[in-house]
């Protein structure tokens, strides 16, 4: 961003204040040069240069690059930059030199050809690959080619050559680490530049091909899936006449949905208590017309006992929606460490408790025994007028 | 003096719905499709209760809350929703709802809603009992303030209740208390999620969200 305005205490090189950035594009390993570059408005190949160059040093480069990633939070997208003038950037280029000699005043080079083979090595190619002007290898970290070009490998080779053979030239610093480092540098550098943008941009098709079938798999999903039901339901409204049908049936596409979207997934493929109540109550209102409103509390996974619980709930669900004459009804569930309860509840017309037709007490006889079996027990709440509750309750066995 | 009623939804047709339904008994202020002509509005208007949607661009019914809780503290909020998710419910009421119900309420159902919301008392459907109820079950009192965390074993029965499908006044037949009693426990209940332990809360919704 230019900050205009805001020149008059910013820096040196000009109006603009000194904003440090990574690069998200154009970049060879984190975007730090080419920020920094970009920065000081300089070709970002000699930034390179200079830390590579600095790198031969004990490694400071690496070190300070480090640390400018660190401080460097935001990447930026490539922008265009104004160079410096040419008398700044001789100046940058004599801070620079006076630095890196002021280093070898204080006797910190590791020894004087290595630091200067490796500053000729990296400023040359700098100076061969600036991209900012018409230079004989300028395109040379270009990913966008095909393959590696015959200069490209060129260069590599010579850098290659160029690593390996310091290895040999220095008999009696053979293993002084520093000249394994250059070496090491030197090569890697050299198959790098060989290869690195082919090699990156091999990496970034593959990466954005399976990106794309990915999404295209996700959308083939959703699409299946809203054509299995909502798009049929949707054409199932528009036939039916009967609102009250309707109804039903958007209902139990939302049910079902709402399922799709944010439903439970059992765990590991353990069936869940919440979950067989819930379908359950949604085979209810499919076969009678009618809204259950389910809520849960806690959860268990299903088992025997769980089993006769959600057959003997069915059965009360549907006998409430057979006689109750409500227009809905509830089911709550919860479950804690010692037991699990099932409420269906209506306020639908209720009945004498004492004095029920042969058929409900069949229907509560039935409910009754398959709960007691399973060690569970039974209320049945009923005034006339007043609404039915049937209460199912079921230790839970420590196990 | 009838009650100032301002509706916030971004899907039109169920805005337009609502706002047939309670004309009759409400005086509608006014409607908005989005959160910033909500604040806008709402801080204009005056409203004594905002019927807000969860779900909407630019961060929804909290963003809505949380834009106008300053200027307009009197301001009472009932969020309507047709998510089911425990979290963003919690979040609504978390931010100042004194009360959350499902769009597929019954319109007598939502105008008694509104006029309860009005009055200052707390409006919990049976789903939102249900996640209270799952919210503290395993909830372990903070060293702070440990009456916060925890429910009544009145406020327990009160909640059991409203998520069998029980009106407040059946609930006050059934445990032999008066509607103002119930209406005492579930304002306390609505306290106590806005207020107890955040880590607690947050932690159970995430884990919602994850099973």
């Amino acid at each position: 961003m230019i900050g205009a305005g805001q020149g008059h205490h910013s820096h040196v090189l000009g109006n603009r204040p000194f904003q440090f950035k990574r690069r998200e594009t154009d970049r060879i390993v984190a975007g730090v040069a080419g920020g920094l570059a970009d920065s000081l408005r300089v070709a970002d190949a000699y930034v390179r240069a200079a830390f590579l160059t600095l790198l031969s040093i004990w490694g400071i480069g690496g070190v300070l690059y480090m640390a400018f990633w660190l401080i460097a939070f935001d990447t930026v997208e490539d922008e265009e930059v104004e160079p410096v003038t040419s008398s700044q950037a001789l100046g940058l280029a004599a801070a620079f030199g006076g630095v890196l000699f002021l280093l070898g005043a204080f006797g910190w080079w590791p020894n004087p050809v290595f630091v200067l083979t490796a500053a000729a090595l990296s400023f040359g190619t700098a100076a061969l690959t600036d991209s900012s002007r018409p230079a004989p290898l300028a395109g040379l970290f270009d990913p966008n080619v095909e393959k590696p070009s015959r200069t490209r490998i060129l260069v590599g080779v010579v850098l290659l050559i160029g690593g390996l053979s310091i290895l040999n030239i220095r008999v009696g610093g053979l293993f002084e680490f520093s000249t394994v480092f250059l070496a090491v540098g030197l090569t890697g550098l050299g198959v790098a530049v060989a290869f690195g943008p082919w090699v990156r941009r091999l990496l970034g098709d593959l990466a954005t091909e399976r990106n794309e079938r990915i999404r295209q798999e996700e959308r083939a999903e959703v699409a299946a899936h809203l054509h299995d039901s909502v798009l049929q339901t949707l054409a199932l409204i528009q036939r039916s006449d009967d609102s009250t049908r309707m109804a039903m049936l958007a209902r139990k596409q939302e049910t079902e949905l709402r399922d799709w979207l944010y439903g439970s997934v059992p765990l590991d493929g353990i069936d869940l208590v919440s979950t067989a109540l819930k379908s359950a109550a949604s085979r209810v209102e499919e076969d009678h017309q009618i809204p259950v409103d389910v809520v849960t509390v806690g959860d268990r996974p299903v088992d025997e006992q769980s089993k006769a619980l959600v057959g003997a709930a069915s059965e009360a669900m549907v006998n409430a929606a057979k006689h109750s004459g409500a227009d809905r009804m509830s089911l709550f569930f919860e479950a804690d460490e010692a037991e699990m309860s099932v409420f269906v509840t209506d306020q639908g017309r209720g009945f004498d408790s004492s004095a029920v037709e042969d058929d409900r007490k069949g229907i509560a006889n039935s409910i009754r025994k398959r709960v007691e079996k399973a060690g569970g027990t039974v209320e049945i709440d009923s005034e006339p007028g007043e609404g039915t509750e049937v209460v199912l309750r079921m230790p839970v066995e420590i196990s | 003096m009838s009650v100032k009623v301002y509706l916030v939804d971004d899907h039109r047709l169920f805005l337009s719905g609502v706002k047939a339904e309670l004309a009759e008994e409400f005086r509608i202020v006014g409607s908005a499709y989005d959160v910033d002509t909500a604040i806008v509005e709402i801080r204009g208007f005056d409203p004594d209760v905002v019927l807000v949607d969860v779900h909407m661009p630019d961060g929804g019914g909290v963003a809505v809350i949380e834009g106008v809780v300053a200027t307009n503290p009197d301001v009472k909020f009932l969020a309507l929703s047709v998510s089911d998710q425990a979290e963003d419910v919690i979040a609504m009421i978390r931010a100042g709802a004194r009360g959350y119900v499902t769009k597929t309420i019954e319109p007598p159902d939502l105008a008694d809603a509104v006029r309860r919301i009005n009055v200052g008392d707390a409006v919990f459907s049976p789903r939102l009992a249900g996640f209270v109820l799952d919210a503290f079950a395993g909830a372990i009192p903070s060293d702070d303030d440990p009456e916060l965390d925890q429910l009544t074993s009145r406020e327990k029965d009160v909640l059991r209740l409203i998520a069998r499908g029980y009106a407040y006044k059946q609930v006050a037949r059934k445990l032999n208390i008066s509607i103002k009693t119930v209406e005492t426990h579930v304002s306390s209940v609505l306290r106590k999620l806005q207020l107890s332990n955040r880590h607690e809360l947050a932690r159970w919704a995430s884990k919602r969200r994850i099973v």
